[in-house]
């Protein structure tokens, strides 16, 4: 009797969690549901406000809708936020698509010939191609993109206070500060 | 990482008489990467063995911190394993990360700059230099683009993706597949529904503890009337059970009314107790099998049984 009324006590433990469980995990596949349905639509082009709480993914989507709109300034704070993220793939795709926007608006810049607008933004797109690939060094695409934007305008070594850390050759190779389309050997 | 040259840092002897020290520094070798095909965004790991004499350890407040070392070249990690002493020499491993950014039009020698360490003993400070290390460095893209569509073309962003929703789909059904499991459990044990049913199914007990063999004739006829003696019971016990109380002959008509079904059967139902009053309480057990014959009472349980289930 004892025995029965512990299989008894048992089984109905195992329903409990099961049913807590299988609750839980049905409520998360809703929000999960809505929140990929809010991503599709961003990819479909209709834009959505999102709050910080959102998803990672759901920022990303966001940030991707915006950059691929040339609304750099709106989406440079979920960069921020996705950047510092724990999500480190994510962190990765959006520093590399948000420097991919601003490499495209530099070149649209450059074919109007305004340069002084172009060197800024190729500038920030180095600096998120290098922290995309400092978190992924094997991120293919970010370093053919970023040596795309390493010959518009050339990274050159600053003259430290600290002599002896740079290599004395490094401060004879003074590049100048111009944006070049490469027409043939530098 | 593929092969490694192997660097043998030498020593500079001459050293030895202008600076005794340095004889506490046994050598530091270099393991480093290939030297050749590294492109921009790669990382560089240099390996360095370094062997001290006993007293003396390297001093960690001389390794360098990560960072940008300069406008192409970050230091990324420094790890230093201590492999402890052994013979009067104290060796550590030390594995210095790089990451390169250069960008080069082709493919163009670069170095590593030399490390300056310390190894202290007390007072006594000795220099450990790991040695600059150099390499060639190769550029991804042609210089004039001749390939087809625009020269600078950008390699395509990164779309996103949805949320993956198997993972939550799968825990889903296994948490429903076990809580269903779990009822039909718990409605097992407790008698619920169709297992209640089966559980109080005393008639098909009674029928399989009724054998066969009862129906054929037995030579020895006291053995003959104990089997028959035991067949009456169990056929008593499972109208007891099907009713919930003790079940005699003058009961029957009320278990009659609350088990309409059997009324199919009434006739052999009153056969049978008249059977077993004879058996029992006349002593006339061969009156009784002359009453109700062993083959009939088999019959009986088969046919009592198929009425509890249904099926008669």
């Amino acid at each position: 009797m004892r025995l029965r009324r512990l299989t008894l006590f048992a089984t109905g433990t195992v329903l409990f969690a099961s049913l807590a469980a299988a609750s839980w995990l049905g409520a998360r596949l809703i929000v999960v549901e809505r929140d990929n349905g809010l991503i599709a639509s961003l990819n479909a082009g209709h834009d959505l406000a999102i709050s910080a709480e959102d998803p990672p993914e759901l920022v990303f989507a966001r940030l991707h809708f915006l950059a691929t709109r040339d609304r750099l300034d709106e989406a440079q704070p979920l960069l921020n936020q996705l950047a510092g993220g724990p999500d480190r793939r994510l962190a990765v795709a959006a520093l590399y698509d948000m420097a991919n926007a601003r490499l495209r608006v530099a070149f649209n810049h450059l074919e109007s010939s305004r340069i002084d607008p172009a060197i800024p933004l190729v500038r920030l797109a180095k600096d998120n191609y290098r922290r995309a690939l400092t978190l992924d060094p094997g991120f293919w695409d970010a370093k053919y993109n970023l040596d795309i934007a390493m010959r518009l305008v050339r990274d050159f070594p600053q003259i430290e206070l600290e002599g002896e850390e740079l290599p004395p050759e490094a401060v004879k190779k003074l590049w100048t500060d111009l944006p070049g389309l490469p027409r043939g050997l530098p | 990482m593929g092969w490694r040259a192997r660097i043998l840092a030498t020593l500079v002897l001459l050293a030895l008489s202008i600076s005794p020290a340095l004889a506490q520094l046994r050598g530091v070798e270099l393991y480093a990467p290939r030297g050749f095909g590294h492109v921009i965004g790669d990382t560089l790991t240099l390996t360095a063995d370094i062997a001290l004499d006993a007293p003396f350890r390297l001093d960690s407040a001389s390794l360098p911190t990560p960072r940008a070392l300069n406008y192409w070249l970050d230091l990324r990690d420094v790890r230093v394993k201590d492999q402890g002493v052994r013979d009067g020499v104290h060796r550590y491993t030390l594995d210095l990360v790089y990451q390169t950014f250069y960008a080069p039009l082709e493919p163009r020698r670069l170095t590593i700059p030399a490390v300056a360490l310390f190894a202290v003993d007390g007072e006594r400070r000795v220099a450990v230099d790991v040695p600059s290390w150099s390499f060639l460095m190769s550029p991804l893209r042609e210089i004039v683009a001749t390939g087809p569509g625009p020269a600078m073309a950008l390699r395509p962003d990164i779309a996103p993706r949805l949320l993956p929703t198997a993972p939550l789909m799968r825990g889903l059904l296994l948490a429903l597949g076990v809580a269903l499991l779990a009822l039909l459990l718990l409605a097992w044990q407790m008698g619920w529904g169709p297992f209640g049913r089966r559980r109080s199914r005393p008639f098909a007990r009674a029928a399989r503890a009724i054998p066969a063999a009862l129906a054929a004739p037995a030579a020895d006829p006291a053995l003959a009337a104990s089997r028959y003696a035991r067949a009456l019971q169990a056929l008593h016990r499972a109208f007891d059970a099907t009713d919930g109380k003790g079940v005699f002959a003058e009961d029957l008509p009320g278990f009659f009314e609350r088990h309409a079904a059997f009324r199919a059967a009434e006739a052999e139902v009153r056969r049978l107790f008249a059977a077993s009053r004879r058996a029992f309480f006349g002593a006339d057990p061969a009156g009784a099998q002359r009453e109700l014959p062993p083959a009939e009472l088999v019959a009986l349980s088969r046919r009592l049984r198929a009425v509890e289930r249904g099926t008669a």
